[in-house]
């Protein structure tokens, strides 16, 4: 169909997607929370001990996809809050660019952080 | 045409008496959506101190969890997330189609299982604070 | 002869002339509704059991009335009044300037969408007896700009349902009748009873926000064509392009407050799901 336009220009993209990283957030906060809370204890935490877990390959998967998944959750939740509230014009323009911004530094720097917790880089 | 008459978002919250089951899920929903994602971008300067050697870690991390104030905000931490989860796995449902006609009881049942959950994790968090 | 006014509880005294006797009589049958309507109108007296009603007012016009105000009416009960009937009463027999919007008195027209009692209903459908309380308290719906009194500005509600076009579109006209099949009516059968009221708009917080947001009540009045099968292929996606916008369905929240309030009982938030999850299949075919 040539006069169809990209899927991003419909809103079910962003919908759908908000909706399938709420589903996999639902489980890894809850195990995140299990792991630091009850399998751990956070007031025991040590670089060392974050090293052990970070190191390994599968755990440090999870943790970036975590971060990227809740960094799109909520930086979409937040700007899907404000359009709500009657957000438009430049104001909005402006306002998606500084959460695209935000969310992607967060994402660089979680990502780094998580890389260097690993003994990686 | 004389002026009409906006009577303004003021006379909303004072009707929250009135609000429905549906309109409170939308309010805590929100409200604990803002809290988590401030959390997130706080908790990643936190965790980004790892950049500056294994000992400024560990001693950031151990002090703060020293202090009174912030074992009792992780257990609000842990309420508002649970909230938010089990809310959202209600939305869930709601989106797929399922159980429309019972979504007012999936929300006060979302209410109390958050409670019991936070309740029950108190004293894991706040072992050895005070 | 005596022109003076006698009381209601005294009887006139029989004057020896019949026409004075005539007129005095009918002076005193007239002072004696206008006293019935005086104590009608106070609070301490009951004929019968009353019901409070508490009016919003407001009229630019009117110095009395720029600031918005409550004013009270008690108005006589009869068993199956309705918020209109009372209503009806307080500004036949105590203000006249009450103004407020109504027709039909049946649910149909959907001129009569009120805030009764911390709810949007319609006045005519509410039974004064179903509210809790003693008083009951009448309000313009929210979120509307108030003209006067109890009348909103409705022409923001009109504009969203023009911008779905609510209306049959078909390029494919049979032979013949265009038969629509029973389970196809079945399905878009409550759709189809809105009465354009705005009680739904009304109540939706993210309508009270987002000014462009569509709202139920256009949103279902699309599902009510988009879903009907005599319509073909090229007008649906047509009509879920209107839909598919950011001001579109996507705005809702599922607060399922529409759907609370309809007062023709109309799904208002499950259609608006079912046309969610239709964009979602229809633009995941083009990927």
């Amino acid at each position: 169909m040539a006069e169809r336009y990209s899927s991003f220009q419909s809103g079910s993209a962003t919908w759908l997607l908000q909706r399938v990283t709420a589903a996999f957030l639902v489980v890894t906060l809850a195990f995140h929370f299990l792991m630091l809370h009850f399998l751990n204890e956070a007031s025991q935490i040590t670089f060392a001990g974050t090293q052990f877990r970070m190191a390994q390959v599968g755990y440090f998967v999870t943790m970036g996809l975590f971060l990227v998944t809740a960094a799109f959750h909520g930086v979409n939740g937040v700007y899907n809050a404000l359009i709500n509230q009657g957000l438009e014009g430049t104001q909005k323009t402006a306002v998606k660019w500084v959460l695209i911004v935000a969310g992607v530094a967060l994402v660089a720097q979680g990502l780094y952080v998580a890389l260097v917790m690993g003994g990686y880089i | 045409m004389s002026q009409s008459y906006n009577r303004g978002l003021i006379e909303d919250f004072g009707r929250w008496r009135e609000f429905t089951a549906g309109m409170w899920a939308w309010i805590f929903h929100k409200f604990t959506g803002w809290v988590l994602i401030g959390y997130l971008f706080t908790h990643i300067a936190v965790l980004s101190t790892a950049l500056s050697g294994s000992e400024a870690y560990t001693t950031t991390i151990q002090s703060l969890e020293q202090i009174p104030v912030v074992r009792v905000l992780e257990v609000g931490l842990l309420a508002v997330a649970v909230f938010h989860i089990l809310n959202g796995i209600r939305l869930l449902f709601i989106d797929l189609g399922v159980g429309l006609e019972s979504q007012d009881k999936s929300f006060y049942a979302a209410l109390i299982v958050t409670a019991i959950i936070v309740v029950a994790s108190v004293p894991t968090f706040l072992a050895g604070a005070f | 002869m005596s022109t003076q006014i006698p009381e209601s509880e005294t009887e006139s005294q029989p004057e020896t002339d019949s026409e004075s006797e005539a007129q005095q009589r009918r002076l005193a049958e007239k002072a004696a509704r206008k006293e019935r309507a005086a104590t009608e109108a106070s609070a301490d007296t009951t004929a019968g059991p009353t019901v409070e009603l508490r009016v919003f007012r407001y009229d630019p016009d009117v110095a009395e009335k720029q600031e918005p105000r409550f004013d009270t009416f008690n108005v006589p009960f009869e068993k199956g009044m309705t918020v209109l009937d009372a209503l009806i009463y307080a500004r036949d027999h105590f203000d006249s300037t009450l103004t407020f919007r109504h027709s039909c008195r049946q649910a149909v027209c959907g001129s009569d969408a009120l805030f009764i009692n911390g709810r949007q209903r319609l006045g005519c459908q509410t039974q004064i007896s179903d509210l809790h309380g003693d008083v009951v308290r009448v309000e313009p719906l929210p979120h509307r700009e108030v003209e006067k009194d109890l009348v909103v500005d409705m022409e923001h509600f009109y504009e969203q349902m023009e911008a779905v076009e609510p209306y049959f579109q078909s390029d494919e006209i049979p032979e013949g009748e265009q038969l629509q099949s029973r389970e196809n009516h079945e399905k878009i059968k409550t759709s189809t009873r809105c009465i354009w009221c705005a009680a739904c708009m009304s109540s939706c917080n993210i309508a009270a926000g987002d000014n462009q947001y569509l709202g139920p009540a256009a949103i279902n009045k699309a599902y009510r064509f988009y879903m009907d099968e005599r319509e073909e292929e090229a007008v649906q996606r047509h009509r879920l392009k209107v839909l598919d916008q950011e001001h579109g369905v996507w705005r809702c929240q599922t607060q399922f407050s529409c759907t609370n309030v309809c007062p023709k009982d109309i799904p208002l938030t499950e259609h608006i799901q079912e046309l969610k999850r239709e964009a979602v299949k229809q633009n995941l075919k083009f990927w």
